[in-house]
């Protein structure tokens, strides 16, 4: 069965492991020639041919500057990813740098099983300085126990339709989320819709809830404790489900949409604004019949209901996101791991990263030689005003807990009525998990 | 002197084959260490994993996590496992029920020879040959709620609704499951056509037996040990089908799909509690193999002896 696979996977790792580690020697040293570095990335599926060209020119440049070779390993999915970071956790050995997402850093840190970073391991890579400040906001739980070195940002943006916007005498695109439902209500009409939501993605449903609560003062966890049954969250929960059930703003389809369902509906250039973006959508947007009529903008920062951030409030665009370089503590060449950290983090190479695959530098100069570029300029910004979500062991779980509520009341939404009580109901659940996970948190 | 006398031959002349202390039962040590290693050194690795508080904060060092005996058990009763086995066995036993009529009819129609019965059996198979990841996908893309189904559906007047949420998305388990389960039963039962004799059927003609008492009294009854074997196979392929409702609900999956396979995977590999998902397994295990004992002892699956018997 399923979970014997999983067991049975685990154990079989573990006696591999066991096998390899007992054969293979300690091989630190001084300098690199004739080692090799093992880097696990996340495939690019998009852009396969070019990411191996540009696997073969980091390799080529990591020979050149220390003698070593470095050799990609890919995941093709997070739970890929998740587990090969367990196996190779239990084992004490495997790939030497991770890149792994911001929002999984919190849990990986968790782990205990990669380098804490130190003045000298940051010296190493080239000075905390040459970061986006904003982007070192999930490195650790605190500046004393730093394990994630941003590598790249991926913030997320809206992204509107200049010209539906242009005829219903929209001169600029919402600034608060009560702004964004108004606009919508003016752009539906006919077969136009206001808002393109993905409310079936696995994803994206949390990320509105804790962006609108941490607008209006409530981060979802205070230390130990999980602050879901609070009126903020109520309060974001009926805004992203009213603007289906009560505005009647988006395409009922949309409740059976994914964020990429959701980028196709908004590239027939039949919808005002689509919400929750990245930059590696432009393609896709390019491709479709708005190619030519659109543009990102900043996500709303003032929380529904308001018209100013209340106190306490943060100025939070987007989640923190992209990805983190971890370096394995079982690692026999950290050295070569942090030379490989400092190459691909310095401004020439995250430039050109940056042109190759829509993904934003998290070197603060390279970043800034884009904010001069017109389409960018909201997307470097939302990369500077992002904020990280809590930094827990428990995050996961959370996020898990909050995305279900939205799961459960897909039903209730398609039928165009969802009542606070039942929303109330669902939230308490997530409440009750959120705060077990926390409990639980070490 | 001494005369040798030849010892007389009083034993038996050996019979044939080998008694029961002589089977070479060590030509099974290959298989049997096999089944250990792959079988049992799990299987009890998974019972060890369920009585410790592993999760990602202990397992860099899972040898140390903290034993807690029982405990992710009693978790587990109360995180709605129970619900999840009762949604995979309920779902399992409608599937098998409803795919055995569906398959032996097929076997039937396809069981004397006419012209492109061969194309017919290729086009039976098509659904147990696409992979399971691409049948749910398909299947998912259909039941959009702007999907093909619904506009069919809206075409004669019907509001199907939603079809991957809420309370129906347990109906579209069980109908894509038959879809693509049912030519598993088709096979064995066509097998066991295969194999009744000839004579059977020169006999039934001879007595002039009409076709719906023949079936009835003479071909089913060849049929009873493989589809019920069938029927065993197929129940544990639905319980263990993973990417089936993985593809279609994505996870967390709606509370009405939320299937024991699903429900380990995100404990599992979202979650992260790998001592509570062992110890769900564990249960599910118990549960699932008590009832199977009791039918395997009721239908007494001897294939082969009713074959003798025959």
């Amino acid at each position: 069965m399923r979970k014997m696979r999983a067991a049975t996977a685990l154990a079989g790792a573990t006696v591999l492991a066991v096998a390899l580690t007992a054969c293979g020697g300690g091989d630190d040293g001084g300098g690199g020639d004739g080692k090799t570095l093992n880097v696990l990335i996340g495939a690019n599926t998009q852009y396969p041919d070019e990411f191996q060209a540009w696997q073969k020119d980091i390799s080529a440049k990591f020979k050149a500057q220390t003698g070593a070779e470095v050799k990609f390993e890919t995941f093709a999915s997070a739970n890929d990813e998740l587990t090969k970071i367990q196996t190779s956790v239990v084992a004490g050995s495997g790939p030497d740098v991770y890149a792994v997402g911001t929002t999984f850093t919190p849990t990986a840190y968790s782990t205990g099983a990669f380098v804490k970073l130190g003045d000298e391991e940051w010296k190493k890579i080239g000075g905390k300085e040459k970061f986006n400040p904003a982007t070192l906001g999930i490195s650790g739980p605190d500046e004393q126990n730093q394990v994630g070195i941003p590598w790249v940002s991926r913030p997320f943006v809206m992204a509107y339709n200049t010209e539906i916007l242009k005829a219903a005498g929209i001169d600029k695109p919402a600034t608060t989320w009560d702004e964004l439902g108004q606009q919508a209500k003016q752009l539906t009409k006919g077969d136009q819709y206001g808002l393109a939501i993905a409310y079936k993605d696995n994803f994206d449903p949390w990320k509105f809830v804790w962006g609108m609560s941490a607008q209006a003062g409530n981060p979802l966890v205070d230390g130990k404790t999980a602050r879901l049954q609070d009126p903020t969250v109520r309060k974001a929960y009926e805004t992203y489900f009213g603007w289906l059930a009560k505005d009647k703003v988006v395409d009922p389809a949309a409740v059976g949409w994914t964020n990429p369902q959701a980028v196709a509906a908004f590239a027939k250039g039949k919808t005002g604004y689509f919400a929750l973006t990245t930059t590696t959508a432009a393609n896709s947007l390019n491709q479709g019949s708005v190619k030519g009529k659109w543009k990102f903008a900043l996500l709303p920062t003032v929380p529904p209901g308001a018209t100013s951030r209340p106190a306490g409030g943060v100025e939070a665009a987007s989640i923190l996101s992209g990805d983190n370089l971890l370096v394995a503590d079982y690692s026999k060449s950290k050295d070569l791991a942090f030379e490989y950290v400092k190459l691909v983090t310095d401004q020439e190479v995250q430039l050109d990263y940056y042109k190759k695959f829509g993904n934003l530098p998290a070197n603060a100069a390279a970043l800034q030689t884009l904010a001069g570029d017109p389409t960018l300029g909201p997307v470097t910004e939302a990369a500077k005003k992002s904020v990280a979500t809590p930094f827990t062991g428990a995050w996961g779980d959370i996020q898990l807990a909050l995305t279900n509520v939205a799961v459960q009341s897909l039903p209730d939404l398609a039928k165009g009525s969802i009542s606070t009580a039942q929303i109330e109901a669902r939230v308490a659940d997530a409440q009750k998990s959120a705060q077990s996970a926390l409990d639980r948190a070490k | 002197m001494t005369t040798l006398v030849r010892p007389e031959q009083k034993a038996p002349a050996k019979e044939k084959g080998v008694t029961q202390q002589q089977r070479p039962l060590w030509l099974l040590t290959p298989g049997g260490i096999l089944l250990i290693l792959i079988v049992l050194i799990p299987l009890a690795l998974a019972v060890y994993l369920s009585l410790l508080d592993l999760d990602q904060y202990t397992l860099r060092r899972w040898i140390e996590a903290p034993f807690i005996g029982l405990g992710n058990y009693v978790e587990s009763l109360d995180s709605g496992l129970l619900h999840s086995i009762w949604i995979s066995v309920s779902f399992s036993v409608l599937s098998t029920a409803a795919t055995v009529p569906i398959g032996i009819a097929a076997a039937l129609v396809t069981q004397n020879a006419y012209r492109g019965r061969g194309l017919v059996r290729a086009a039976f198979l098509i659904p147990y040959v696409l992979p399971s990841f691409v049948v749910a996908s398909v299947w998912r893309t259909m039941l959009q709620p702007d999907g093909v189904v619904n506009a069919w559906l809206s075409k004669v007047g019907v509001d199907a609704g939603l079809w991957l949420s809420g309370p129906k998305s347990y109906w579209t388990l069980v109908l894509v499951e038959i879809w693509a389960a049912w030519p598993f039963i088709y096979l064995m039962a066509l097998a066991a056509l295969q194999s009744v004799d000839h004579e059977v059927h020169e006999a039934s003609a001879v007595d002039g037996v009409t076709w719906w008492p023949k079936l009835r009294r003479v071909i089913l009854p060849y049929l009873r040990g493989p589809v019920l074997l069938a029927c065993l196979l197929a129940t544990l392929n639905h319980i263990n089908n993973f990417t089936l409702p993985f593809v279609l609900f994505g996870a967390p999956a709606p509370d009405d799909v939320n299937v024991m396979p699903m429900l380990v995977y995100v404990t599992s590999f979202q979650s992260l509690r790998f001592g509570l998902s062992a110890a769900m397994a564990v249960v599910s295990l118990i549960i699932i193999a008590i009832p199977l004992y009791v039918y395997l002892r009721a239908v007494r699956l001897d294939v082969h002896e009713e074959g003798g018997k025959r």
